[in-house]
């Protein structure tokens, strides 16, 4: 079986393999990262075809067929994408490991809706954890990343 | 430690905190550092400058605040400095990262050797361009001629190839505060792209060619001894390469995490012992062991005052076990080169952990390393980090790499909780606020007593004033949590002066200016309630309201919070805190660090808890531990109030200890209802 991530194809022989556990130790993308393993706290979101999706609870089998999007995946040609940029520019991070979840999940509702009030960005992001407190400036740069693009 | 290009080196008391005893060597495992001196600063002939320190980064923004510290001293760009943190084979010693001592401690010493360096490129300069120093410039990496700028010389070329080593001058003239260019203005995190990138590898994500994964067996609760074990299932599972017992592990290592996972899964094990306790007989056994008392405070005679005087309260506070829950679970990996170890850790302590694996191993601290990875977060509690050496058995038995990574139980089980607290306080006080006597007498879980010790006596100025502090039974592994004591000793003295003041029918803010003298206190307080706009009003208010003042690791802070009683909830709508830590390297860094306090404070006061049911920690699943959401949160704002000519102090902790009390205060201003045990939510009527 192949899978499609970040735009190439990969073997995945075993379509009951977790899909974060995949990622990380199979392919080496361990910008998705091990949070809770019960898909409370967001660390581990991928985009499927660009629907957000939580990796610790799916399977390879379960996502093939489509393409998935990591972390590793959203900047082009060495370019961060603007809701990359946005942290960045907000100071939006203090350890940083649930930031990868956050961007992904950002650019999941951004995709959908690309104007979000702030309570659409609370609501879409309730599901991500960050113990740092780092929230504020998080929704500052959703709200930013919005604004700025096109 | 030399090499090409410009070293220098100090002493390394930088990396001992300036209260040893408040640390205590031994409860953290440390031993003081042998090696005398260390390299702290490289400038190279490649014109980059790199700087070396024991201390890590878990998020606390101190690889850009020393980054920020060296670039001004030395004149050069920001972007032409590396930070070096946490690998005991790179850095100099370091007793941990704990305590907010980083800015305030070594960061000096880096101001120091950068500004020695500085002074002694001055020197080589004027020798090579045959000037006095007075007609030299520094900026952008170069020494220049005042009269013709062509004649200049970049810091590589100074340096050449040529190994150079100084000490650290520790008279050496800092830069002033006024002549800062990058120091106090705000400047972005150096290692952000890497955290929006998925770039940065944390503990949880060290791979290396060959690797293990491995599952410990694991006790069902604290104490608990194993009677007997069953592996013979386990070790036929698919995937299983072995099953290890070493001392009191027992493991299964496979080739993948989850045949690890279902192999420890068929272990058979018998387990007995531990404390029987649940989590509702916690107040009382702190009140039947306490123990080991600490005088923290003595001023006076509060017998004598409580005899005489018109007023006296008592009231009794307290708050449970909470879960520090850094995101990232504690994970390493181990990997033997013969008899040389390396260990990749997320631990808050590279140089300790160095030290307790030696010492397992009965071989020289120089035959181990320990590389503190980037660490998903630690609030103190990845001081206690025991997969490190888990890791280093179980690869030593295996002749491969080893990765244990602790899953969300696993970090919340073998890790360790924030210690419960039990706080009886009395007062005496006249008709006009003024507190005429105070004893305060707390007893925080477990055997560590300087947790409890943290800012448990009063600021205020009470000419009777007794503080003591006691250790007891615990039923659960207690430690490190962010400001240690001093959250929970700060929310039962200034819900007490809360107390005072509405018996009274005095403002609050009144009460507090009454009987506060120090003039930082009282600074950070008008600064808070005037960016509030605070209005008098003897609570309560029906407004929801509330203040509080505190001190923590040598740093100032007050909070006004504005909060909505919305059914059974409590909606905090808006926070100020205003912040006296002295010099500020990076106001953004400071800023970030006082509004993640402020949501940690925030879980903690309302709804975090541990709970434990016959010896069981029942809720270390996020299923059934609630903490804040991007949906909780309020409105902050930092107001930074300090002045740059007083040295540094923390800005990592002292922001969380004004949040449950300001919480609780506001509460009784809006409702009426005096609520002394957190957290608040469970307990509002």
């Amino acid at each position: 079986m192949k899978v499609t991530v970040n735009g190439d194809q990969r073997d995945a022989p075993n379509q009951r393999r977790n899909l974060l556990s995949y990622l990380r130790f199979d392919l080496g993308l361990t910008g998705t990262k091990y949070g809770c393993g019960e898909g409370l706290c967001g660390a581990c979101t991928v985009l499927v075809d660009g629907q957000p999706l939580k990796a610790c609870m799916s399977t390879v089998g379960a996502v093939a067929g489509g393409s998935i999007t990591t972390i590793e995946g959203v900047a082009q040609n060495g370019e961060l994408h603007a809701v990359q940029q946005a942290f960045v520019d907000e100071s939006a991070m203090q350890c940083g490991y649930c930031i990868p979840g956050f961007i992904m999940m950002a650019i999941g509702l951004l995709d959908r809706e690309g104007r979000p009030s702030r309570d659409t960005v609370r609501q879409a992001l309730a599901g991500n954890l960050c113990r740092c407190g780092t929230y504020q400036r998080i929704e500052k740069a959703v709200l930013r990343a919005a604004g700025e693009s096109k | 430690m030399s090499e090409a290009g410009l070293s220098i080196v100090g002493d390394l008391t930088a990396g001992f905190p300036a209260r040893p005893g408040g640390y205590g060597t031994r409860a953290y495992g440390n031993t003081k550092p042998s090696g005398p001196r260390a390299r702290w600063l490289l400038v190279g002939a490649d014109e980059r400058v790199t700087v070396f320190a024991g201390k890590v980064e878990y998020g606390q923004n101190i690889r850009t605040g020393f980054a920020v510290e060296v670039a001004d001293e030395l004149r050069v760009p920001l972007a032409s400095v590396d930070v070096v943190l946490g690998d005991t084979d790179e850095v100099p010693w370091d007793m941990g990262t704990f305590g907010s001592q980083s800015t305030a401690r070594v960061g000096l010493q880096l101001r120091k050797a950068a500004a020695t360096a500085r002074e002694l490129l001055l020197d080589l300069a004027s020798r090579r361009l045959d000037l006095p120093r007075e007609d030299l410039i520094l900026g952008a990496g170069r020494v220049s001629s005042n009269a013709d700028p062509n004649r200049a010389f970049s810091y590589g070329e100074l340096v050449g190839d040529e190994e150079i080593e100084r000490d650290i001058d520790d008279d050496v003239v800092l830069t002033e505060p006024a002549e800062f260019t990058v120091m106090g203005s705000d400047v972005r995190r150096i290692d952000s792209e890497a955290r929006v990138t998925g770039e940065a590898i944390y503990s949880q994500d060290v791979l290396r060619p060959g690797m293990l994964f491995a599952r410990v067996l694991r006790a069902p609760a604290f104490g608990a001894t194993l009677v007997e074990a069953d592996t013979s299932a386990a070790e036929h599972m698919p995937g299983v390469v072995t099953v290890v017992r070493d001392g009191e592990i027992i493991a299964v290592l496979a080739e993948d995490d989850e045949s690890a996972e279902r192999a420890i899964g068929v272990v058979q094990a018998e387990w007995q012992g531990g404390p029987k306790g649940s989590s509702i007989d916690i107040p009382q056994m702190l009140a039947e062991t306490k123990r080991d008392p600490v005088a923290v405070q003595g001023i006076g005679d509060v017998e004598e005052a409580f005899r005489t005087s018109d007023h006296i309260l008592e009231a009794t506070y307290y708050g449970p076990h909470i879960a520090t829950l850094p995101m990232e679970p504690r994970a390493a990996v181990a990997e033997w080169d013969g008899d040389r170890l390396t260990v990749w850790a997320g631990t808050q302590r590279p140089f300790g952990i160095r030290t307790e694996l030696a010492g397992a191993f009965r071989t020289t601290e120089t035959n181990v390393r320990v590389i503190a990875t980037e660490i998903g977060g630690g609030f103190g509690t990845k001081s206690w980090f025991p997969p490190a050496l888990e890791a280093a058995k179980l690869a030593r038995n295996a002749g491969r790499p080893v990765r244990v990574a602790y899953t969300r139980q696993e970090d919340a089980t073998e890790g360790n909780f924030r210690p419960a607290a039990l706080i009886e306080i009395k007062s005496a006080f006249r008709s006009d606020g003024t507190v005429t006597s105070w004893q305060f007498e707390a007893t925080h879980t477990g055997p560590m007593g300087y947790i409890a010790q943290r800012e448990a006596g009063t600021p205020y100025a009470i000419e009777n004033a007794k503080a003591t502090v006691y250790c007891s039974d615990t039923l659960v592994r207690v430690g490190s949590y962010r400001s240690l004591g001093a959250a929970l000793n700060n929310f039962a003295r200034e819900s007490h002066m809360d107390e005072i003041a509405a018996q009274l029918g005095i403002d609050p803010f009144e009460l507090r200016m009454r009987n506060m003298k120090e003039p930082r206190y009282r600074h950070v307080l008008e600064e808070a309630a005037k960016q509030f706009g605070y209005e008098p009003g003897a609570a309560p208010t029906n407004r929801g309201i509330g203040i509080a003042i505190g001190e923590d690791v040598g740093s100032y802070v007050a909070t006004c919070i504005e909060l909505g009683i919305e059914g059974k909830d409590i909606r905090v709508r808006r926070v100020v805190t205003a912040i006296d830590c002295g010099l500020i390297v990076n106001p953004e860094g400071v800023r970030n660090q006082v509004e993640g306090s402020t949501m940690m404070g925030l879980g903690g006061a309302l709804y975090e808890a541990i709970e434990i049911g016959d010896g069981v920690v029942l809720n270390t699943s996020l299923s059934r531990y609630q903490v804040p959401r991007i949906t909780d949160t309020p409105d902050i704002e930092v107001v930074l109030a300090g002045d740059s000519n007083e040295p540094s102090t923390g800005a990592g902790e002292p922001g969380i200890v004004t949040v449950a009390p300001a919480i609780a205060n506001a509460v009784f201003d809006a409702t009426g209802q005096r609520i002394r045990e957190l957290p608040l939510k469970r307990q509002l009527r």
